[in-house]
Order: C-alpha cells, then structure tokens, then sequence
C-alpha cells in the first residue's frame, strides 16, 4: 500500500522519516510484548509579530520538530521522544518507551493505511507563504483603530500570532492519519488615562484558519472590544462578596462549563476514580434544561481538530443531555479501561507529552428563557459580561472563573458595572443551581487555552444566558 | 564544576557567528540541552515512564536597527542555514527600534566568584530500577501515615532533571550554566461522605537529590492534608484575621511585585508607577532577590542581559526600593535598568513557626491553598479563590472550601502583622507563613 502513504510521509520524508524506519521503529517499541504502540510526528512553525508604542518592531519565531513514542499496557503507558529523527534515534526512543512492559516479544505492523480525514479548517491562505510585510498593515491599522475609538487611550499593544502544524499519527495497527493544522491569533491590549486614575484591558480573537481570518470586521471588533472594556473600568468597581444569584452573559461564560463540569468528565480522572463525577454516568446532574456538548468539529473554531492526537478523528460529544450524564471524554486508555469507542479526546501539547483526554469546543445548547426575562428574575445578583481566566479542583469538585467586567443586578435591572471579580463555587452544585437557560447561544472566537498536567491545548467556548441560583462572588463589601 | 559545557560554548559561538554570516549586525545566542525522567507511580502499579531529551537554539538578532528573536530544535546543518536565512530576512522588514542594541560591554563585568552547587555529581547514577521502588515505597508510606483515611487512589512520582545552557552575545559575553533538580511527590485523594473527592498532596523539590525530605515526610503530609479537608464546609462572608501558609504566599506576593517590571510600567499598567521609595507594605516587610544561594532554585551568576546579578532589596521594611526593569525597557524609559528577573527570595524572618501564628491569631481562618482567581496590576484589585480551615481558641477547627480572598493590592501587604520563621525549602521564593490583620473573604 506504499502508494497510499500519501502526504503524511511526503511531508516528514523531507526529515529522513522513511516506511522502513516506521516499521523498525514499530518492531522495538512492540519487542517487550505491548498491547499497542504509537509513533506521533510533529513539525510546527510558529510567528509572533508585536506591535509597542506605534511601531511593529518585534517578531518572534519558533521551529519545533520531534517524535513522541507511545507504548501500552494495560492502562500503563512508557513514553519517550526525541528531537532527531534518524532511524537510531527513533528506535532508542521506542526502546525507552516499551521497558512498559516486559512480555514475550510481539511484532510491528506489516503495512500501513493512511486514514481519509474530515476537513475542519479549510485554509484559504496557509501561513508558509504569508510574509511580514502582509501581516504588518493589520497590527498598524488595530492601533489607529483604538487610539481613534477614544482619546482617553495612551498606550496600545498588539500581539499577531500564526501557526502551521503538521502531525502524522502512526499505531501498531498500521493505522495512520495526517493533519496540518493552522492557528491564527490577535491580541490588542490598550491603557486609558482619564485624570490620575489609569486602567487597562485587552481582547483577544483566534481559530483555525490561514490570513483570511483577519478580516476587517474582526479587526474592528476587536478593536471595539478592547477600547470598550477598557473605558469600561473607570466606572467600575468590585462586586459586593458572599452567595448570591449570577447570571452569565451568553459567549465566554462558557468558561464555567470548562471548569464546573468538562475537566471532571474528563475520563483519566473517572477511570482513578479521582473525579467527583465519578460512578455518576446515567445519572441526573442538572436541570433537564441543561444540555452539553464538546465538540471537535466546529469548523474553523480554535478547539476544532480534523483528528485527535492519537489517530482518532474528532467529533461532537453529548455529555450532559437533558441533566443527564451521557458519557465521559475518552482517549484510547480511558476508551478500553470503559470497553466504549475513544471519542476522538486524546490531545496533547507536543510530541514531548503522551496525549491525555482533553476538551476541545466545549459548550451548552440553548434552552426556553428570553434573556430579559433570566435578569429580570434576579433580585440582587451579579450579570458577569467577560472573563479572563478559571480552574478547578477534579475531585473536590471546587472551581473559579474571573469576571473581568459585568454589572450589579437589582430589582431585575443592571445597574452599577463592576469588575475584577472572581466566583467560586462547586461544580455539581453548581450545575443543580442553574436552573434558567437562555435561547441566546453564542460561540465564542476568544484565544482559549487550557492546561493540565502541565500541556497546553486550544479550547474553544459557548453558552446561552443562564442563571445560577446560588454562587458565591468573590467581592468586598464596603 | 565539570567543563562539559565548553561543547555548548562552542556550538553558541558557532551558531552566533553563522548569525553574523547571515547579516546580522549582533546577535544574542542561547544553545541548550536536557535530559529528564518522570517515573508516575498509582495503586500499586506503574502508571507512566517518561523520558525526556531536549535540545534548542535560540537566538536574537538585531539588524538595521531591527530587533527579532527566534528558537528551533532541528538542528540539522542544512536546515539552521535556512534557520538564520530566515530569522534576518524576517528583521529587515520590520519597522526599526531605536532602543534595541546589545548593552555595553562593560556592563557584562562584576560577575561573582561563587560556586552554586547547582549540580548533583551523582544525578547520573540513579537506576530506574531505584526510582521505581522509591515511588512503591511512597505509595505504602502513605497508606501506613494515616490507615483510617477513606482513599480512593494513591498516586505517587519521582522526576530528575539535568540541564546545561551557554549564552553568547556577540559584543563579547560568553557563559555557560549546568544545573539538576530532584522532585519527589505524593497525592491522596479521599471519599469525602457528600462524595466529594478532595486531595491532599505533598512534594518536595531540590538541586541534589540528597536534600530531598524524607519520603516519610512527604507521605505523612499528603496524608495529613487529605485528611484536614474531609466534612469542609462553607465560611461565612467578612472580614477576618488570616494565617498565610509559606506555599500559598508567592500567589498574593507574585501579584504584588508582578507589576514592578518594566514592561507594565512603561506600558502604564502598574500600581506602583511613581512609587518608588513609598512605603507599600508593613515595616514587617523585608525582602531580598538573593540570586547566588547555593544549590538555590532560582539561582544564576547573570541575567538574560549577560548583566551579572546582586544581591539586592526589593522591599524594605515595607518601603519599595526597586523596579525590575531590563536593558531594553531601562532605555526605553531613560533610566537604568534595575535587572529585569528576580531569582531567589529571601525574607526577614519572624520567630513563630506556623502553630506559634494560629495561636497568636486566635480567632480567625488559615488560608493553606489558592484556586484560581487573577489581578489587575493597573489598579490593583485582586479576587483569589482559596480554602482551609477556620482557627478558633488559637487551634486549628474545621475545614472551610469553596472561600474567595479578594482585596486591592495597594495595601493588602500593610495588612501584615506577623512573619514566620518557616520559609518553604520547596520554592525559591522561600516564603515564610505570615498573618495579614483583616481581609475580606467571601463565603456562604
């Protein structure tokens, strides 16, 4: 089938990776006996231009090249990787890798087929071939944008970032799967002056797609958000503390469903039994107007992938539906420890990490409530409008997320906007207490990042307007 | 210490010349290498083997007055020719910098004469068959430290590391560094009775392996912290008296000196703007950057600026004495640059171990972990999520979860009123537990 290895060793083939160097690769990694093996090649090329004080007069670029491999036993994985791709280094690292186990010698594969891939970020204009002098104009025009949006603006920055990944996923079962993978990113952080009080804010937009994402209307908005959160602050103040009811913008308040519930359904935690939503599949755990997806095959968004880092093509998964807990994230561990198919969650920050299960564009459905009616409900609470930032312990359950602006709720109105101000709360209680969902959804194009276990991944978000009954804000009382 | 990193030096050089070659004017080089195990060890089985072997280049080049830095890990000759190709076409089209330029030379004097131990002669005599059964050992130790405790899982790990990196700059530094570090760690997680799972955890981290804590320590402290949070409640909403446990502390202290670098100041987001001199925290306060403690972990002869490092103040009885500001923001700015790093902290110490505070506190609430939460270095509020117990009659009582510390950090440090004496080994910042008088903590 030599014929069909198409792409994905074209692409390496130019680093000396070559079908005989799979297969012995594959015969040391499998020479101690494993269940499975796995080869996971990775180039990536990234830029960063940076705009200070008027002037593009910064870039930053990186290479990273490697191999990670991967060997199974049981649920025990041995991993190794190596930044020089010759046949010795290869196999020394796949031999590394299978002290794992320690069996009867098993074999590698004897042919490989190339896995036919869903496309989730068709790229119009792919980063190789985008220069500095094309990307320039849009960091100078972000700046002319914000100081003319407000002269109270003093100092802007701006942060271009683009990516041109390429994987190439080979395992034990001659399966193997290529994907070049492309990010695109902006950032615009901007100071304002007005009198001797100062503040600052930044808003930031990324996906998955080549030059064309930085379209004008983007850059526009992304200017407007960034000068309007920022003038935002001036007449902001911290929320009051202690428990009481918060309603959630539609948008970025996804964050909570990153952290009150994606990590904890994470299956790695569930198969140690060290989640708190462990021993809880099939079971209610939120209001049945609460319905939860993750969902790898949004395309264009930053959490999209065609396929996951273990070979797994990427797809929607129900987590939640109705209340109802439908199912963990799995990667191929957590898939076979459960005896379910892998549901396309094995992710990972480079060839340096074993892929762990991971969320990718994690978000609730829309439900029944007009959004002027779930603040209308409120008393005295808090309308969160943006966020910067959450986490969450896995098996006590406990989690933040960040209000960076939002606004005071009383008698059913907003009323004085607040700022900087972080929520805690408990996830299953948490998800019990929201009990309104707006019919809003918005996706949000943020540049999410999540980390665990010390890897990075792009995430993406979403959510109606919801309500939470209860859940304490992290404010001061005067 | 061992000259093996001359090979670096070497390739630093190397790589700095080819730089030139290419159109650089000058260039900044750093060549680096690692090599690392993780050993990952739960309930009774081994759960991941890790090896790690890196190597990178990076470089700065400045060009015309343009400034851009880059990294790669193919080293391959053929493609670091392309690597540099690139890396200067790339400069030439930005827009010029008038500040950017390698410092002085003379600014590269003064470096200090001192050994800082940083390497373990013996890193490369520990077998994996050692590592795997001190991480079995561990797991048993925790299960013997407390055999009451409701565990779920036990999880347990061991890492090493060892690295070495050479600097080059072009107008004539040269350096070359070498250091290990050890981690031993331990995690329990317990079933709580509402079926919470909570975790209690320990770790310890040193340059040479033989300065680790005792694996029994380790164990009898992830076993003890598991325990304290079994039944946590919540805690009413107010203010109150809080002990600081030293881990916790370089969460609020981070936020309170993160706004002190150049970059926030030039770009006009920090606090503390104009400040210098001010008294900023309680004259409790004394706080050194202490960047040549032996076998510290944050320990280095000279700074990203090949500038050599000091001991220096940060804090004076409360009173700011320094910005971290680098060569590039120093010119920038029109001032001089301070040093943009700080590396390891050092304390003025108080007398009180941590029991000695809770029972001077007497009533109040011991904050012994952070979650989440952020701050703004602009106008300085802050909101942290945190936990741990409530003090009462000057005794440790009952766990409380799900708290939020939130305040401005223009004045939370007036707020301290005791030191410990207890500065955490584990960390370079070396933070002692300290008592702040009130502060605002939401709850129930």
């Amino acid at each position: 089938m030599t014929d069909h290895l198409t792409d994905g060793l074209a692409y390496f083939g130019r680093f000396g990776v070559t079908e005989e160097l799979l297969r012995a690769a594959f015969d040391r990694a499998m020479s101690t006996g494993a269940d499975w093996a796995e080869l996971f090649f990775q180039h990536r090329i990234t830029h960063h231009l940076g705009l200070e004080d008027g002037a593009v007069n910064r870039a930053y670029g990186s290479v990273t090249l490697g191999v990670g491999v991967r060997v199974i036993k049981g649920d025990q994985t041995g991993y190794a990787y190596t930044e020089e791709l010759t046949r010795q280094a290869v196999c020394d690292a796949a031999a590394t890798a299978a002290v794992i186990a320690n069996e009867a010698a098993g074999r590698g594969p004897s042919s490989f087929e190339i896995k036919r891939l869903p496309e989730r970020y068709p790229v119009q204009r792919p980063w190789p071939g985008v220069g500095v002098a094309e990307k320039m104009p849009i960091l100078s025009r972000l700046n002319e944008l914000a100081f003319a949006r407000s002269p109270d603006i003093v100092k802007v920055r701006v942060g271009f970032a683009d990516a041109d990944g390429a994987v190439l996923v080979v395992d034990s079962d001659g399966r193997m799967s290529f994907d070049r993978q492309p990010m695109a990113q902006m950032t615009l952080s901007c100071t304002a002056e007005r009198g001797s009080q100062r503040e600052s804010c930044s808003a930031n937009l990324a996906g998955r797609e080549g030059f064309e994402f930085f379209t004008d209307t983007r850059v526009q908005k992304l200017a407007g958000d960034a000068v309007d959160r920022t003038l935002f602050l001036f007449d902001a103040t911290v929320a009051p503390a202690g428990a009481m009811p918060v309603v959630l913008a539609a948008g970025s308040s996804g964050i909570l469903l990153h952290e009150a519930i994606g990590h904890g359904m994470e299956a790695d935690f569930n198969r140690k039994g060290i989640s708190v939503y462990s021993d809880k599949l099939g079971q209610p755990i939120a209001n049945p107007d609460v319905t939860i997806v993750d969902d790898g095959t949004e395309v264009g968004a930053r959490g999209a992938i065609n396929v996951d880092d273990e070979g797994v093509e990427g797809q929607r998964t129900v987590l939640v539906e109705q209340g109802v807990l439908r199912t963990y994230m799995h990667d191929r561990i957590s898939a076979k420890h459960y005896g379910v198919e892998p549901t396309g969650n094995g992710r990972r920050e480079s060839f340096r990490s074993p892929p762990l299960p991971r969320m990718r564009s994690t978000y609730m459905l829309p439900g029944r409530h007009d959004p002027a009616e779930i603040i209308q409900s409120v008393k005295r609470g808090v309308y969160a409008s943006s966020f910067t930032n959450g986490q969450v312990m896995i098996g006590a359950g406990d989690f933040t997320f960040y209000i960076k602006t939002g606004y005071l709720i009383e008698d059913g109105k907003l009323t004085r906007p607040i700022k900087d101000t972080n929520i805690i709360g408990n996830g299953p209680e948490c998800l019990r207490k929201t009990d309104m969902v707006g019919t809003d959804f918005e996706f949000d194009d943020g540049g999410w990042t999540c980390g665990k276990d010390g890897q990075s991944v792009p995430v993406s978000l979403g959510m109606p307007t919801v309500r939470v009954a209860e859940i304490t804000v992290g404010g001061v009382n005067q | 210490m061992s000259t093996a990193p001359d090979e670096l030096l070497k390739a630093a050089h190397a790589a700095a010349a080819q730089a030139k070659a290419h159109g650089a004017d000058e260039a900044k080089v750093v060549v680096s290498r690692s090599r690392g195990v993780d050993l990952e060890w739960r309930d009774g089985r081994l759960e991941r083997v890790q090896e790690r072997t890196r190597r990178s280049l990076s470089v700065e080049i400045f060009v015309d007055g343009r400034y851009s830095a880059s990294s790669t890990n193919d080293l391959r000759p053929e493609a670091l020719e392309a690597f540099f190709a690139d890396a200067v076409a790339m400069t030439r089209l930005l827009e010029p910098d008038p500040h950017r330029c390698l410092p002085d030379p003379a600014a590269y004097a003064g470096r200090a004469d001192v050994d800082l131990d940083l390497v373990d002669a013996g890193y490369g005599d520990v077998t994996s068959a050692e590592r795997r059964q001190v991480v079995e050992a561990l797991e048993a130790l925790v299960r013997e430290a407390d055999a009451a405790l409701p565990i779920v899982s036990v999880s347990t790990e061991v890492s090493d590391t060892w690295s070495q990196s050479a600097r080059v700059h072009t107008n004539g530094f040269e350096g070359a560094r070498e250091g290990t570090s050890f981690v031993l760690g331990a995690m329990v997680t317990v079933k709580d009775a509402d079926g919470r799972r909570p975790m209690g955890w320990d770790y310890t981290v040193r340059r040479h392996r033989g300065d680790l804590d005792t694996p029994a320590r380790v164990a009898k402290t992830a076993a003890e912290r598991a325990r304290a949070q079994l039944g946590a409640g919540k805690l009413p909403t107010g203010r109150y008296p809080i002990v600081l446990v030293n881990r916790a502390v370089p969460r609020l202290l981070g936020a309170f000196l993160g706004p002190l670098n150049g970059p926030a100041l030039q770009q006009k987001q920090s606090l503390w703007d104009g400040r210098l001199g001010e008294a900023i925290a309680s004259p409790l306060m004394t706080i050194y950057d202490e960047p040549h403690r032996v076998r510290g972990l944050g320990s280095a002869l000279w700074d990203g600026d090949g500038f050599a490092t000091h001991r220096r103040p940060l804090i004076e009885a409360g009173v700011l004495k320094t910005f971290f500001i680098d060569h590039y923001y120093g010119l920038k700015m029109g001032v001089a640059p301070t040093g943009g790093d700080t590396h390891n902290l050092a304390w003025t110490l108080g007398n009180r171990d941590l029991d000695g505070l809770v029972a001077d506190v007497g009533e109040g609430v011991l904050i012994d972990r952070f979650l989440g939460g952020n701050s703004n270095g602009t106008s300085g509020e802050f909101s942290f999520g945190c936990a741990g117990r409530v003090i009462r009659g000057g005794q440790l009582a009952e766990p409380v979860a799900e708290v939020n510390l939130a305040g401005n950090l223009d004045g939370i440090w007036k707020q301290l009123v005791a030191v410990g004496n207890d500065p955490d080994p584990n960390s370079g910042a070396a933070c002692p537990s300290v008592v702040l008088a009130g502060v605002q903590l939401s709850g129930q």
